[in-house]
């Protein structure tokens, strides 16, 4: 039963995972055959997911710093 | 005095045939900038920074001194070695000793020995475990690299290039370090540390950004002795010890370092590393847009179904032949004359309850106001009927001493006294003459 595999949303959670996760949900409901209210389920299982998957596509773009080692270790240091 | 010494001045002290020598020594081409190779023996670096042995070989030997700062010492040069000089030939007058002072010393078969110590480095970590350690996972979408590698070199700005092709904006740090030469080895193993720190999640906080979650060290290609800071114990135990996943980038396809042993990842390049870690935004956006799509239309497709499964029962209700005591509609209608009687009884019943509440409440508001209407008048009626004022209407009159107690006994009079009679209009002044006690004990 595909339900009973819901995977927690927590930080555990990688993004291979998710897409994982995902493409089962959607697998199995292309596959049809499904009640009514668990359809409802996934659906709502699969939209956490991608929204998930945006957040982590977001957030790999950040700064870029060039530092030499000196600053880096001084700023470390800090 | 070039043809021998003259018997006519005398002896010559030994300290100026000792200079003699020297300068003729040192004179000559032949003993001037002379490349010799040998093997070292008496090895020994002085306090005073000099540097003092003898150059060995099964013919002959000879010392040496390497003047502190005069030239580059490989510190793989040991007890030994065996090593090719480019040197001077001296005499130091004071001890009469002839010795070479060296302007360049270089090890013979340098690569040899550097193999044979990465082949012992291999062998020594291969029986730690550590080449065959389970492996770091890489994280699917990196959210900081480090990367560490000499600032403002070729391999960066490729690396730059194409992360920037695959992943615009993709968060890194790049830790300029020496990759080549004498600091090159330490300096990588502080760049290794430093990369570690910021993957610890407080460090990273600090610093506001999300902690490193994988480290790129590498260089472009170069000749074996320029990469061989990749083939150090110190290097690769710091890669070992990193606290995220580390991908070895070093050189050019064919050069294989210990660094690649032991690392997390081997990239044959430093490009690469970035082919191997940073995926392709575009790519991985299309996938979500399609998931999203798929998880859409199926949901869709399964709604829809349900709907038009449910709308063929309906018809199917409508038409349905009489079966049983009631046909479909009637049960239908039924149910919903049931359900409608239910909704208005209940609606009458709470009309009813409101309306008896409100009865109640009028009638006990209605009462509490008779009975306080009543207990005034009652009160009242008292209050007056007790007023000592109204007695004195009716023809009673009430006496009271001077200072305004009340006599209501004969035992309370003395003959002679002045009393005070209360009238209904007014009062009299009055003196006792004479008390008749009467029958009444009170």
């Amino acid at each position: 039963m595909i339900l009973k595999k819901v995977i927690k949303m927590s930080d555990e959670v990688s993004y291979s995972e998710a897409i994982q996760r995902l493409e089962e949900i959607v697998q199995s409901l292309e596959r049809g055959g499904i009640p009514l209210d668990e359809t409802l389920t996934l659906y709502e299982e699969g939209a956490k997911l991608l929204e998930f998957c945006q957040q982590e596509l977001a957030a790999a773009e950040g700064k870029l710093n060039e530092m030499k080692l000196a600053d880096i270790e001084s700023k470390l240091a800090e | 005095m070039r043809d021998g010494y003259d018997l006519t001045t005398g002896p010559i002290p030994v300290g100026q045939f000792v200079n003699l020598v020297r300068n003729t020594l040192r004179h000559d081409k032949l003993f001037q900038n002379q490349v010799i190779t040998g093997e070292i023996t008496q090895w020994k670096r002085h306090s005073n920074g000099h540097t003092y042995f003898t150059l060995i070989d099964s013919d002959g030997q000879i010392s040496a001194v390497i003047w502190q700062g005069r030239c580059a010492i490989d510190p793989l040069i040991e007890e030994g070695s065996v090593v090719v000089v480019i040197a001077n030939l001296d005499l130091w007058a004071k001890a009469g000793k002839i010795q070479l002072v060296v302007n360049k010393i270089a090890l013979v078969n340098k690569l040899g020995i550097l193999e044979e110590r990465k082949k012992q480095l291999i062998t020594d970590l291969r029986n730690e475990g550590l080449l065959d350690r389970v492996r770091r996972q890489l994280p699917t979408i990196p959210k900081h690299i480090a990367i560490i590698t000499g600032s403002g070199s070729a391999a960066l700005a490729d690396m730059n290039r194409l992360i920037e092709n695959r992943w615009p904006g993709l968060r890194r740090t790049i830790i300029g370090v020496m990759v080549q030469g004498e600091n090159a080895p330490s300096e990588i193993v502080r760049g290794l540390l430093a990369a570690s720190k910021l993957s610890v999640p407080e460090v990273a906080a600090r610093l506001d950004c999300p902690p490193v979650d994988l480290i790129i060290v590498g260089r472009g290609g170069g000749a074996p002795e320029d990469l061989w800071a990749f083939n150090l114990e110190p290097v690769v135990r710091a890669i070992v010890a990193a606290q995220v996943p580390v991908v070895s980038a070093v050189g050019h396809e064919s050069d294989l370092l210990v660094s690649d042993l032991v690392a997390d990842l081997r990239a044959s390049t430093p490009s690469n590393a970035v082919e191997l870690v940073v995926p392709d935004y575009d790519y991985h956006q299309m996938l979500n847009l399609s998931l999203f799509e798929r998880l859409d239309d199926a949901s869709k497709r399964i709604i829809i179904d349900w709907r038009n499964n449910l709308q063929l029962l309906q018809s199917r209700l409508l038409n349905a032949p009489l079966r049983g005591i009631y046909n479909a509609n009637q049960y239908v209608s039924d149910l919903a004359n049931r359900l409608s009687n239910i909704v208005a009884g209940r609606l009458a019943q709470e009309r009813q309850q409101l309306q008896r509440f409100t009865t109640i409440i009028q009638l006990a508001a209605q009462k509490k106001l008779a009975d306080e209407t009543t207990r005034l008048a009652v009160l009242d009626t008292s209050l007056n009927s007790s007023n000592p004022r109204n007695v004195l209407h009716r023809g009673y009159s009430m006496i009271t001493d001077k200072s305004g107690e009340v006599i209501s006994k004969t035992g309370d009079l003395i003959e002679g006294q002045q009393i005070i009679l209360a009238l209904a209009d007014g009062s009299a002044k009055a003196t006792v003459d004479d008390i008749e006690k009467g029958d009444k004990n009170e």
